[in-house]
This record gives C-alpha cells, structure tokens and sequence, in this order.
C-alpha cells in the first residue's frame, strides 16, 4: 500500500533540493469529495497532499498547459515539473513523450501504484451509500476502501464501487517513473473489453439509435477535449473556434481554413465532431476515463474510444502507452497488416 | 472573382456518347465564376486547342478546366496549351469525364448529372490553385545495373559504349546469368557461351563499367537523378589482381559441395572458380563449405597459393555510389525442385530440370557434352520431356504460362537427336506455343527432320520400376491412355522471379505483380518502366522471356535510363507537402509515414525535402492536426470539391 508519509517525503525532499520546480499532485477540496489538483512550490506545503481512492483525475493534462505556459516565458525554469500518475495517467506521459510533445528531462515522475484497488467511481459509490454523504473514503489492506460517513465507518468490496475502467485496467502500477511508491502487485484484470460486450451485441440499427440519442444531448461544452491530455492541438481540427491566430499567420492560411463542424450542436455536427475526436484518439487514448466522468450530459464517451482501441489490438496487434519508443498506430505500417478491407 | 473557362470534349462518342456534351457545357455556364463553356469534338486536337487558347486571351481566363479523358493522357496537352496562352501551368485542370463517367455508365441523364458534378468540382478546385513552377534538380550522371545476367550486361554495355559509367552489381562471384549455362540456343542454335563470352569479356574491360561482383544491394535513397546506393561487397578471400588462376588451391581443398553451376551433377570444392569463362577470372572461397578461415582449421588452399592470393583477413565493406538511374535486371530462377514431387522430381536422380538438361547437352558440361542417365552414366534411349511443369496451373502452382518452355523443350529434343541417333524423344504438351521470329519452323523441324514425338495430354504419373521411370499419361487427341518406360525424364520447370526478388523490390520502393516477377509502370506504354521513376526494368526479372526479348528490353531500359543521364537537370512536380508550422506540434508521425523519406523534425516543427516529396498525400491524411498539406491539394480543396459534388 502506498503509504501517503512517504509520497510527502519524497516530495519534501524534491522541492527541498530544488530537483523540480513544482510538484503537481491532489489536495483535498473544499466542495465535495472528489480532491482537487494541487501546484506545491513550497516543501512545507507537502502537508496538503492527499492520496486515496478519490485521486480520480489524470494530473498529466497540466503538463500540456505547462508547456504552453514555459513556452511564453522570457527565461523559464529549465527544471522539471513532479507529478504524480497512477499506472493510466503514466500511459498518457508515455504518448506524450511517444508524440515528442513533451521530453522526458522536462518531468519528474512520481509514481503510485494502485495495487489490488484503484479509484472510485462517484456515481456507483452514492448507489451503494443509499443517500448518504461520504465525508472520506481510505484504502484498507486488503484493497477494500473504508468509506466514512455521518453514520460511521463502513467497508466496501473495492469491486462494487471502483470506476469501470478500473476493473479493465492494463497497467495498475506506472510504466514509467522516477520514483514508485506501492508495489509492483500484477493485478488479476477482469476482461479487458468488458464494458463493450454490451454495445457489440446490438444490432447495427439499434447502435445507431443508441449513439444519435446520445450525441443528440452534447452540449458541445468541449469539458472532454479540455481534460484530455491527447487533446493538445492548438487548433482542433474539428472545430475551429480557437483557431490559433499568430503574429505571423498568413492571409493564405487564414484563407484556407476549413469548418469542418458547424459550432451548432446539432446531431449531424455533434457527429462530425465526436467521430473526429475518436478517430484522432485511436491508438493514442489510454482510457483514463476522465472525458466520461467529466460529460455533464453523461455520454458514455469511453465506449467510442475503447471500441477503437480494441480494433486497434485486435487488428494490428497494438497497444498504446507502454514504450515511448513505438511508432504511433496510424504511422506504423507492417506488411502483413490486415487489408481486406480494400476492395 | 477568378475567371475560369470550362471546355468539354466529345471524345468523338466516347464521351458524347453517353454524357450529353451540350447540355454539360450549358450547365457548366451558369456555374459561379465560369465566364466561358463550350463543347468540342476533339479538344485535343491542334483546333480544339486553339479554342481554349484563343478563349484565354479574348476573355481574359484566369483558368481553364477540360473535361476530357484521364489527364495521365492529355494533362500535359491542356497545361502545355495554357502555357502558350499565358497561363501557368498549374492554372489548367483536368476533370475526368471519360474513364469516370461516360465509359462506366449507360443512363444518359445520370451520367450527364455526374460529369457535371466531376468538371464543377475541378472548377472549385483549379480556383484555388496556386501558380508554382517546376522545381529544378541536378542528375547524376552514372547509372546501376543490379543483375549480370544477359539483360544486365546488355544494359551495362549500352549505358557505358554512350560514355556513361555504370556500376554493374552482380550477387553471384561472376556474370552471365542463366545464359552462361545454356548449350546451344534456339531458334538458331548457336552455342550459348559463343556468344555471351565475348560480351562478358567487354563488361571486364571497359573502362566505363565498375563490375563489383559477390555484392548486393543493401539500400536505395534518394530520387530520380540522385540516388545513393549503399552496396554490400562480400569478401572472396582471394584477391583477384593476385590470382594467377594456377587452380593449385582446388588440388589441395578437401571439402567437396555440390556445384550450382552444373546444377548439382557435379561437385566442386570450398575454394572454386564458377567456370572456367568466369569475369572477373579469379576464385572465390565459399565461406559457407570452408571448415574455417582460421590456418589452423585447414589453411591448406593459403598453403599452397604461391602469389598468395588467398587473404582469410578479407572483410565485408559496404561501398556509397550515387547514381541518377538504375536498371534492374535481377533475372529468374526454376520453379523450387520440392514443389514439383508429383513428377518424381528431386526424388528420382534420373528426372530432370531444363537447366539440368542444358548442362547434359553443353559441351563443357559433366559429360562434356554427352547426353548419360546421372544415375548410372548410360545413355538414354527413351527420353520424356513434360512440358508446362509448374505453369499454368492456377490450383497447384503457377497461373502464368512461362513462354519459353515450348521453345527451349522443342530444342532439347532435337539437340537429344542430335547426340542419341536411335533415341526416341516424347513431349507431352498442353499445347505449342511458338510464336516469334523462326519460332515455328523451329517447332516443325523437331517433328519432321528429328521424328519428336508431341503428345498431347498431360502426364499422371512417374515411377520408378525395374531401372525405367515408368511415365503414365492421356493422349488426349488420340484418346488413350500412354505408358512408357523412359530412362530419362526432363521438365520444363516453370520460371519464377529470382529469389530475393520481393526484397529487392522493397528496397528500391518498386512494385512486384501478382505472381512476384517486378511490375512496369504500363503494360502497354512504359514496359521497360518501374512505377518508380527513374528506376527501369529489363530481362527475366520483369516476366519470363528468352534471350532476345532481354537483350531488347535492356537496350530499351538503357535508353530510357540516357533520356535522364543526357539531361543537366531534371524538373520535379512542385506540387509538393508544405506545412504550417502553427499548427505542426512535431508529433513526427507524417516523418515515420513518409514513403520518400522526404521529412524530418528540426527545433519541433517538422520540414519538407522537396526534391524527394512526390506528393502522395500520405502525410497530410495522417497528420492529425491538418498541419502538412499537398500544394494545390490542400485539405480546403478537397472539401470545396466534395461541396460541389454533393450538390452544396
Ligand atoms: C532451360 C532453359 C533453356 C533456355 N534456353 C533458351 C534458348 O535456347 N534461347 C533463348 O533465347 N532463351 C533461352 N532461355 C531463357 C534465357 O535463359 C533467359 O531469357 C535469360 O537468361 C534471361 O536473362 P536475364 O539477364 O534476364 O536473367 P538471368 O539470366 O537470370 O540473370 C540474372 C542475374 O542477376 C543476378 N541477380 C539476381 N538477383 C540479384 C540481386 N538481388 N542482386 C544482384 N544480382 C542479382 C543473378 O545472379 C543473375 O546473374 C532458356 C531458359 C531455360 C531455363
Ligand atoms: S463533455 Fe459531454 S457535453 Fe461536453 S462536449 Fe463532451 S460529450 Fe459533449
Ligand atoms: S479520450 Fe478520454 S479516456 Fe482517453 S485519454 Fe482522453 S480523457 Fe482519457
Ligand atoms: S504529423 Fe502533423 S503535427 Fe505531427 S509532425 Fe507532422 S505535420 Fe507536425
Ligand atoms: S506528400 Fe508527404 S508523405 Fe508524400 S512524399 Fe511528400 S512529404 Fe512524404
């Protein structure tokens, strides 16, 4: 069990030593249980660092805004930035540096493993309390949580209220760090693709139906691109809103823009839009499930992207943030890849 | 707004038969920015190019679209055209209204609706062309040959006697292919090495040809004009300017190998000449059958060898040549012994392949010429030649007829007749075919002058019994069934691409056909040409062919090759991947798919070799962010086009 003295001392010292600038972690919020990310400058300020099953977020998303931010600096701090991944977040850092988006010397990796457990999934965890407020939630030693509320303690089967992605998690320790705090434990993962059993078995109407309900409700609030780590275009091509306008864009290039979507949300753009933004994550998401947890609509979003990544296994053998190394699945090319789908 | 002119051609009926031209260029009026549409009967033809130049100048076009055929066929015309008009070329578009239209379809009104579609959506697009010019690159001035066979040193000789100079690889540690194996040729029967030595012996000497021979190919770069090879020189362990040819080092070798040259009727030993013919005329030590280099494991050939030639230090060196054109002439090899079990073959050592057999008949050959059974040196009465063995067998084998076979199995039974008087010759056959020069007299005079007997049908059987090959088979034009006990069986082993072939190919980036042999770039048009440009094909390698339609189609690729070497430069298509490096995060996936090896990350933004680009688009569809565009096939284009042709 990662033991949550350590992760603060580990810190302590990294920011005592001046080894990173900041250390980007969880503390507890103030509204709700879920914690809320944390920028610790400061060695003392260790102490507001939490680590428990509500440590939801993939933390690696600040990485994209650091370097956007490092790149305006006049003279910026050459140092590494800490943060903390779970063994999901670590894949994204493995895609980012796969992508060269960010180097490996600009990142100090705090790793923790999820061992047996993982973290909790909100919805199902107000299921099981039946009403009642959590006011924490532990990991216990046998992988089970101890959640608190006003009535007291109560054990919970990790099972019955981990996130879903959880239960079909590839890598439940990171795949890459500096340090690692909790063990090694291979975890027994349930079927990998299990969520989509479902969805496979209706019909090509009936999955139509489904997913024109469903992207009928996006508001095109975009929560899912802002917290996506592989979401770090300036410019998404499948809108056009922030079109990164610089000092030095042509008229050529303004002219050449395209709408590909319309910024209605209307079930045709809607569409266009998801289904670009699938297709541009096929063989680059890690299923953190972030995009899912933050949809203020509930559009169960890891269904496109998992479906994705189980084609991209099954038919070329690939699978994503593991080796920085890999060429990227849309540009790798192997002789005995499946064609018969030119005809 | 832009002015742009449409014009439409009949293409006599072709397409006026199925799209209604008038209508089309009515159509084609009213469409947004069009100041002039009209149809012609032959717009390719020197009037039907006036129209269009005398229509820029009186009204002022900006640009022209021609609906015509594919513009593989006429884009030069219409560009050349707009050119002398005034216009840059890249301001002239194609929409193709005859392979994609009028040819596919039937309906009429559909297939009018459709042109329409096709010729508006060119009209979007030339709109937002940009005017480039060719961009311009230096050639080098030397050429590669990759195979020594007869097409190799015919191109060599070609190449180097019109003063270019010309690196000829050759795998084997000496040229002459095939060829060099065959006794006496048809249709003429003149003696095989007669002919082909002399032509070897003016590769050895000519001062414009750099032979490297026991070397391979390990890796193209580059581009027409300019091409790097990287060449892997493997060590003979004899230093050939040393070599006296004394022959003192095979006495003493004790390791005697199985001899490819004679096809395995013979043996020869670890250190050996190929033949006494050979270029370059030295010895080679087949490191593979050496016990070891080391003195101390043999060493008996470094013993012997006064000049001391033998150098066991000798190491494998990889050898840069630039080159602005290269010829492949990698040749064939038999269809592999082990396939053909059916007919005994590898099994029984009395049955045969025709290279086999050319060594049997070859004067210099195991039995200097005469024709004795391998099994026990006694001449064969009663000899079956099967033809087809291996070709034109889509279920078990190859689907392709291998063309020489009629010929060379027609010639090997008369040359039998000339060696064995009281011998009977059979052929079974599928049927003859002997189309060529001389081909069919030749044919005729084995039946009538030398009494071979031609049975039509195929062979169902071969086994061995009392010291005979029993051959059971159908005559199918007689209708009954044939046994006979032969002493002899010879195949016609169908002809396949050289092994190491599909390799080849992938390393020069050229593209092999169905059946693995390397593929033209037009069966009909450009037959010596590979798709990639540049690079030519010739012999055998291309698809089965005897030894004139080599030599012709190497000479043919050596002229392709000097219409590149003669020029000072080359222009490239300048419609090439730009990027917009606001966009370019350096994620460098478009530089692992790059074909052409024409991209690379510098400071995070990714940048384009122009001279190497060819446009495929291949980057642009991967890119992600839509950062890498083909230069009047940008991603704005296309979606005007697809607007257009959606009907929005
Ligand atoms: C049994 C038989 C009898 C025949 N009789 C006749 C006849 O009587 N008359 C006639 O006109 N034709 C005859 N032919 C056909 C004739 O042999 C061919 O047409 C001719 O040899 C083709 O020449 P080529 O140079 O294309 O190929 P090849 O002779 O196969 O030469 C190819 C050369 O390239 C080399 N090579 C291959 N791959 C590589 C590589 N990757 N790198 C470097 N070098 C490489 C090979 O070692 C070889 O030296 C006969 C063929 C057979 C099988
Ligand atoms: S978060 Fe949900 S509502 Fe918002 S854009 Fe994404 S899918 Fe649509
Ligand atoms: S698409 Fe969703 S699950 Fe995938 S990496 Fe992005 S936020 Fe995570
Ligand atoms: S794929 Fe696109 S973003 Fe990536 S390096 Fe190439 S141009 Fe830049
Ligand atoms: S278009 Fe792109 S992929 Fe194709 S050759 Fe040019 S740079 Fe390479």
């Amino acid at each position: 069990m990662v033991n949550l003295e350590d992760l603060k001392n580990e810190a302590h010292k990294l920011l005592k030593e001046g080894t990173v600038k900041y250390i980007i972690g969880y503390e507890r919020g103030t509204n709700g249980l879920l914690p809320i990310p944390a920028f610790i400058k400061n060695p003392e300020d260790v102490e507001r660092l939490i680590w428990d099953p509500t440590c939801v977020f993939n933390l690696t998303r600040f990485l994209v805004d650091e370097k956007r931010r490092k790149a305006s600096e006049k003279e910026p701090d050459e140092r590494p930035v800490g943060v903390i991944v779970k063994g999901c977040d670590s894949r994204a850092l493995v895609v980012l540096l796969q992508e060269k988006f960010i180097n490996r010397d600009d990142v100090y990796i705090l790793g923790v493993s999820c061992e047996e457990a993982g973290v909790l999934d909100e919805k199902k965890l107000a299921k099981t309390l039946k009403g009642k407020k959590a006011k924490n939630i532990e990991f216990t030693k046998n992988d089970n949580f101890v959640v608190m509320t006003e009535d007291g303690k109560t054990e919970i089967s990790a099972k019955e209220i981990l996130a879903e992605r959880c239960l079909e998690c590839k890598a439940n320790f990171p795949v890459i760090y500096d340090i690692l705090l909790g063990e090694k434990v291979k975890r027994k993962s349930d079927k990998p693709f299990g969520s989509l059993e479902k969805f496979e078995s209706l019909s090509k109407e009936e999955r139509w139906t489904f997913w024109k309900e469903q992207l009928d409700k996006c508001i095109r609030c975009y929560a899912c691109r802002s917290v996506c780590p592989m979401c770090y275009c300036d410019e998404c091509v499948a809108d056009t809103i922030n079109f990164a306008v610089t000092a030095d864009t042509t008229a050529e290039e303004k002219a050449q823009k395209i709408k590909w979507a319309e910024k209605s949300p209307v079930t045709s753009e809607n569409f266009v839009y998801h289904l670009v933004r699938a297709i541009h994550l096929a063989g680059r998401c890690i299923d953190c499930g972030e995009c899912e947890r933050v949809c203020p609509l509930d559009i169960p979003l890891r269904l496109l992207n998992k479906k994705l990544e189980k084609e991209a296994k099954e038919l070329f053998d690939y699978e994503v943030g593991f080796d920085p190394d890999q060429p990227s699945l849309v540009s790798s090319f192997k002789d005995e890849d499946p064609e018969d789908f030119i005809r | 707004m832009k002015r742009t002119g449409v014009f439409v051609c009949h293409c006599g009926i072709n397409i006026a038969g199925t799209v209604d031209v008038k209508k089309a260029a009515k159509e084609l009026s009213k469409h947004k920015g069009v100041v002039h549409s009209e149809d012609y009967v032959y717009m390719c033809s020197d009037p039907g190019q006036n129209l269009i130049l005398d229509a820029i100048k009186e009204k002022k076009l900006d640009n022209v679209v021609i609906a015509c055929c594919s513009p593989t066929l006429h884009e030069t015309t219409f560009r050349n055209a707009s050119k002398s008009a005034g216009l840059n070329e890249f301001q002239c578009e194609i929409a193709n209204i005859r392979e994609q239209c009028s040819w596919v379809h039937k309906d009429m009104d559909k297939a009018t609706e459709k042109a329409i579609k096709i010729t508006k959506s060119a009209v979007e697009k030339v709109r937002r062309n940009e005017s480039l010019e060719p961009i311009s690159i230096p050639v080098t001035r030397r050429a590669l040959v990759i195979g020594g066979g007869i097409a190799g040193i015919q191109s060599a000789l070609d190449l180097a006697n019109t003063g270019y100079e010309v690196i000829l690889v050759e795998r084997s540690p000496s040229i002459g292919g095939h060829m060099i194996q065959l006794s006496e040729t048809f249709p003429t029967l003149d003696c095989s090495q007669c002919i082909l030595t002399p032509k070897m012996v003016e590769v050895s000497k000519h001062s414009n040809i750099k032979l490297m021979t026991s070397s391979e190919i390990q890796e193209i770069s580059g581009y027409v004009g300019n091409f790097k090879a990287k060449i892997l020189k493997k060590p003979t362990y004899v230093d050939a300017d040393k070599c006296t040819l004394c022959d003192e080092c095979t006495k003493v070798c004790p390791v005697v190998v199985s001899n490819e040259f004679d096809l395995g009727l013979t043996g020869r030993r670890a250190i050996y000449i190929p033949f006494p013919q050979a270029i370059p005329a030295t010895y080679t030590l087949d490191i593979s059958a050496c016990p070891g280099l080391l003195p101390i494991a043999c060493g008996k050939c470094a013993d012997v060898c006064e000049p001391g030639a033998i150098d066991f230090d000798m190491k494998p060196e990889i050898i840069e040549e630039e080159v602005g054109a290269i010829i492949v002439a990698s040749g064939f090899d038999l269809y592999e012994k082990e396939m053909m079990g059916e007919y005994g073959y590898g099994k029984y050592p009395d049955v045969l392949d025709g290279l086999q057999f050319e060594r049997l008949l070859s004067a210099s050959g195991p039995t200097m010429g005469k024709v004795l059974r391998p099994s026990d040196h006694k001449e064969p009465k009663e000899v079956v030649f099967i033809q087809c063995a291996g070709s034109r067998d889509p279920e078990l084998h190859c689907p392709y007829c291998s063309k020489i076979c009629c010929m060379y199995t027609a010639k090997h039974a008369m040359l039998y007749k000339h060696h064995v008087h009281d011998g009977q010759a059979y052929i079974f056959y599928i049927d003859i075919r002997s189309g060529g020069k001389g081909y069919e007299e030749f044919v005729q005079r084995a039946v009538e002058e030398d009494g071979v007997l031609y049975l039509r049908g195929k062979v169902s059987k071969i086994f061995e019994e009392k010291g005979k090959i029993k051959v059971w088979g159908v005559d199918t034009l007689a209708g009954k069934d044939i046994e006979i006990d032969a002493d002899m069986v010879v195949l016609a082993t169908a002809m396949r691409p050289s092994e190491g072939a599909e390799e080849l190919a992938k390393k020069l980036k050229i593209a092999l056909d169905k059946d693995g042999f390397l593929s033209e770039a037009h069966p009909k048009l450009r037959p010596v040409e590979s798709v990639t440009s540049g690079m030519f094909l010739a012999g055998a390698a291309q698809a089965p062919k005897d030894i004139p339609e080599a030599v012709a189609q190497a000479s043919g690729a050596a002229a392709k090759a000097i219409a590149i070497l003669s020029q000072e430069r080359l222009f490239h298509a300048p419609t090439v991947a730009k990027v917009n490096v606001n966009l370019c995060t350096g994620c460098g996936m478009c530089v692992d798919v790059c074909p052409y090896d024409s991209l690379s990350l510098k400071d995070g933004k990714v940048e384009v070799n122009e001279v190497l680009c060819e446009g495929c688009g291949t980057c642009s569809a991967t890119c992600l962010r839509a950062a890498i565009q083909i230069r009047n096939l940008t991603p704005l284009q296309v979606s005007e086009m697809i607007k257009v042709s959606l009907g929005g």
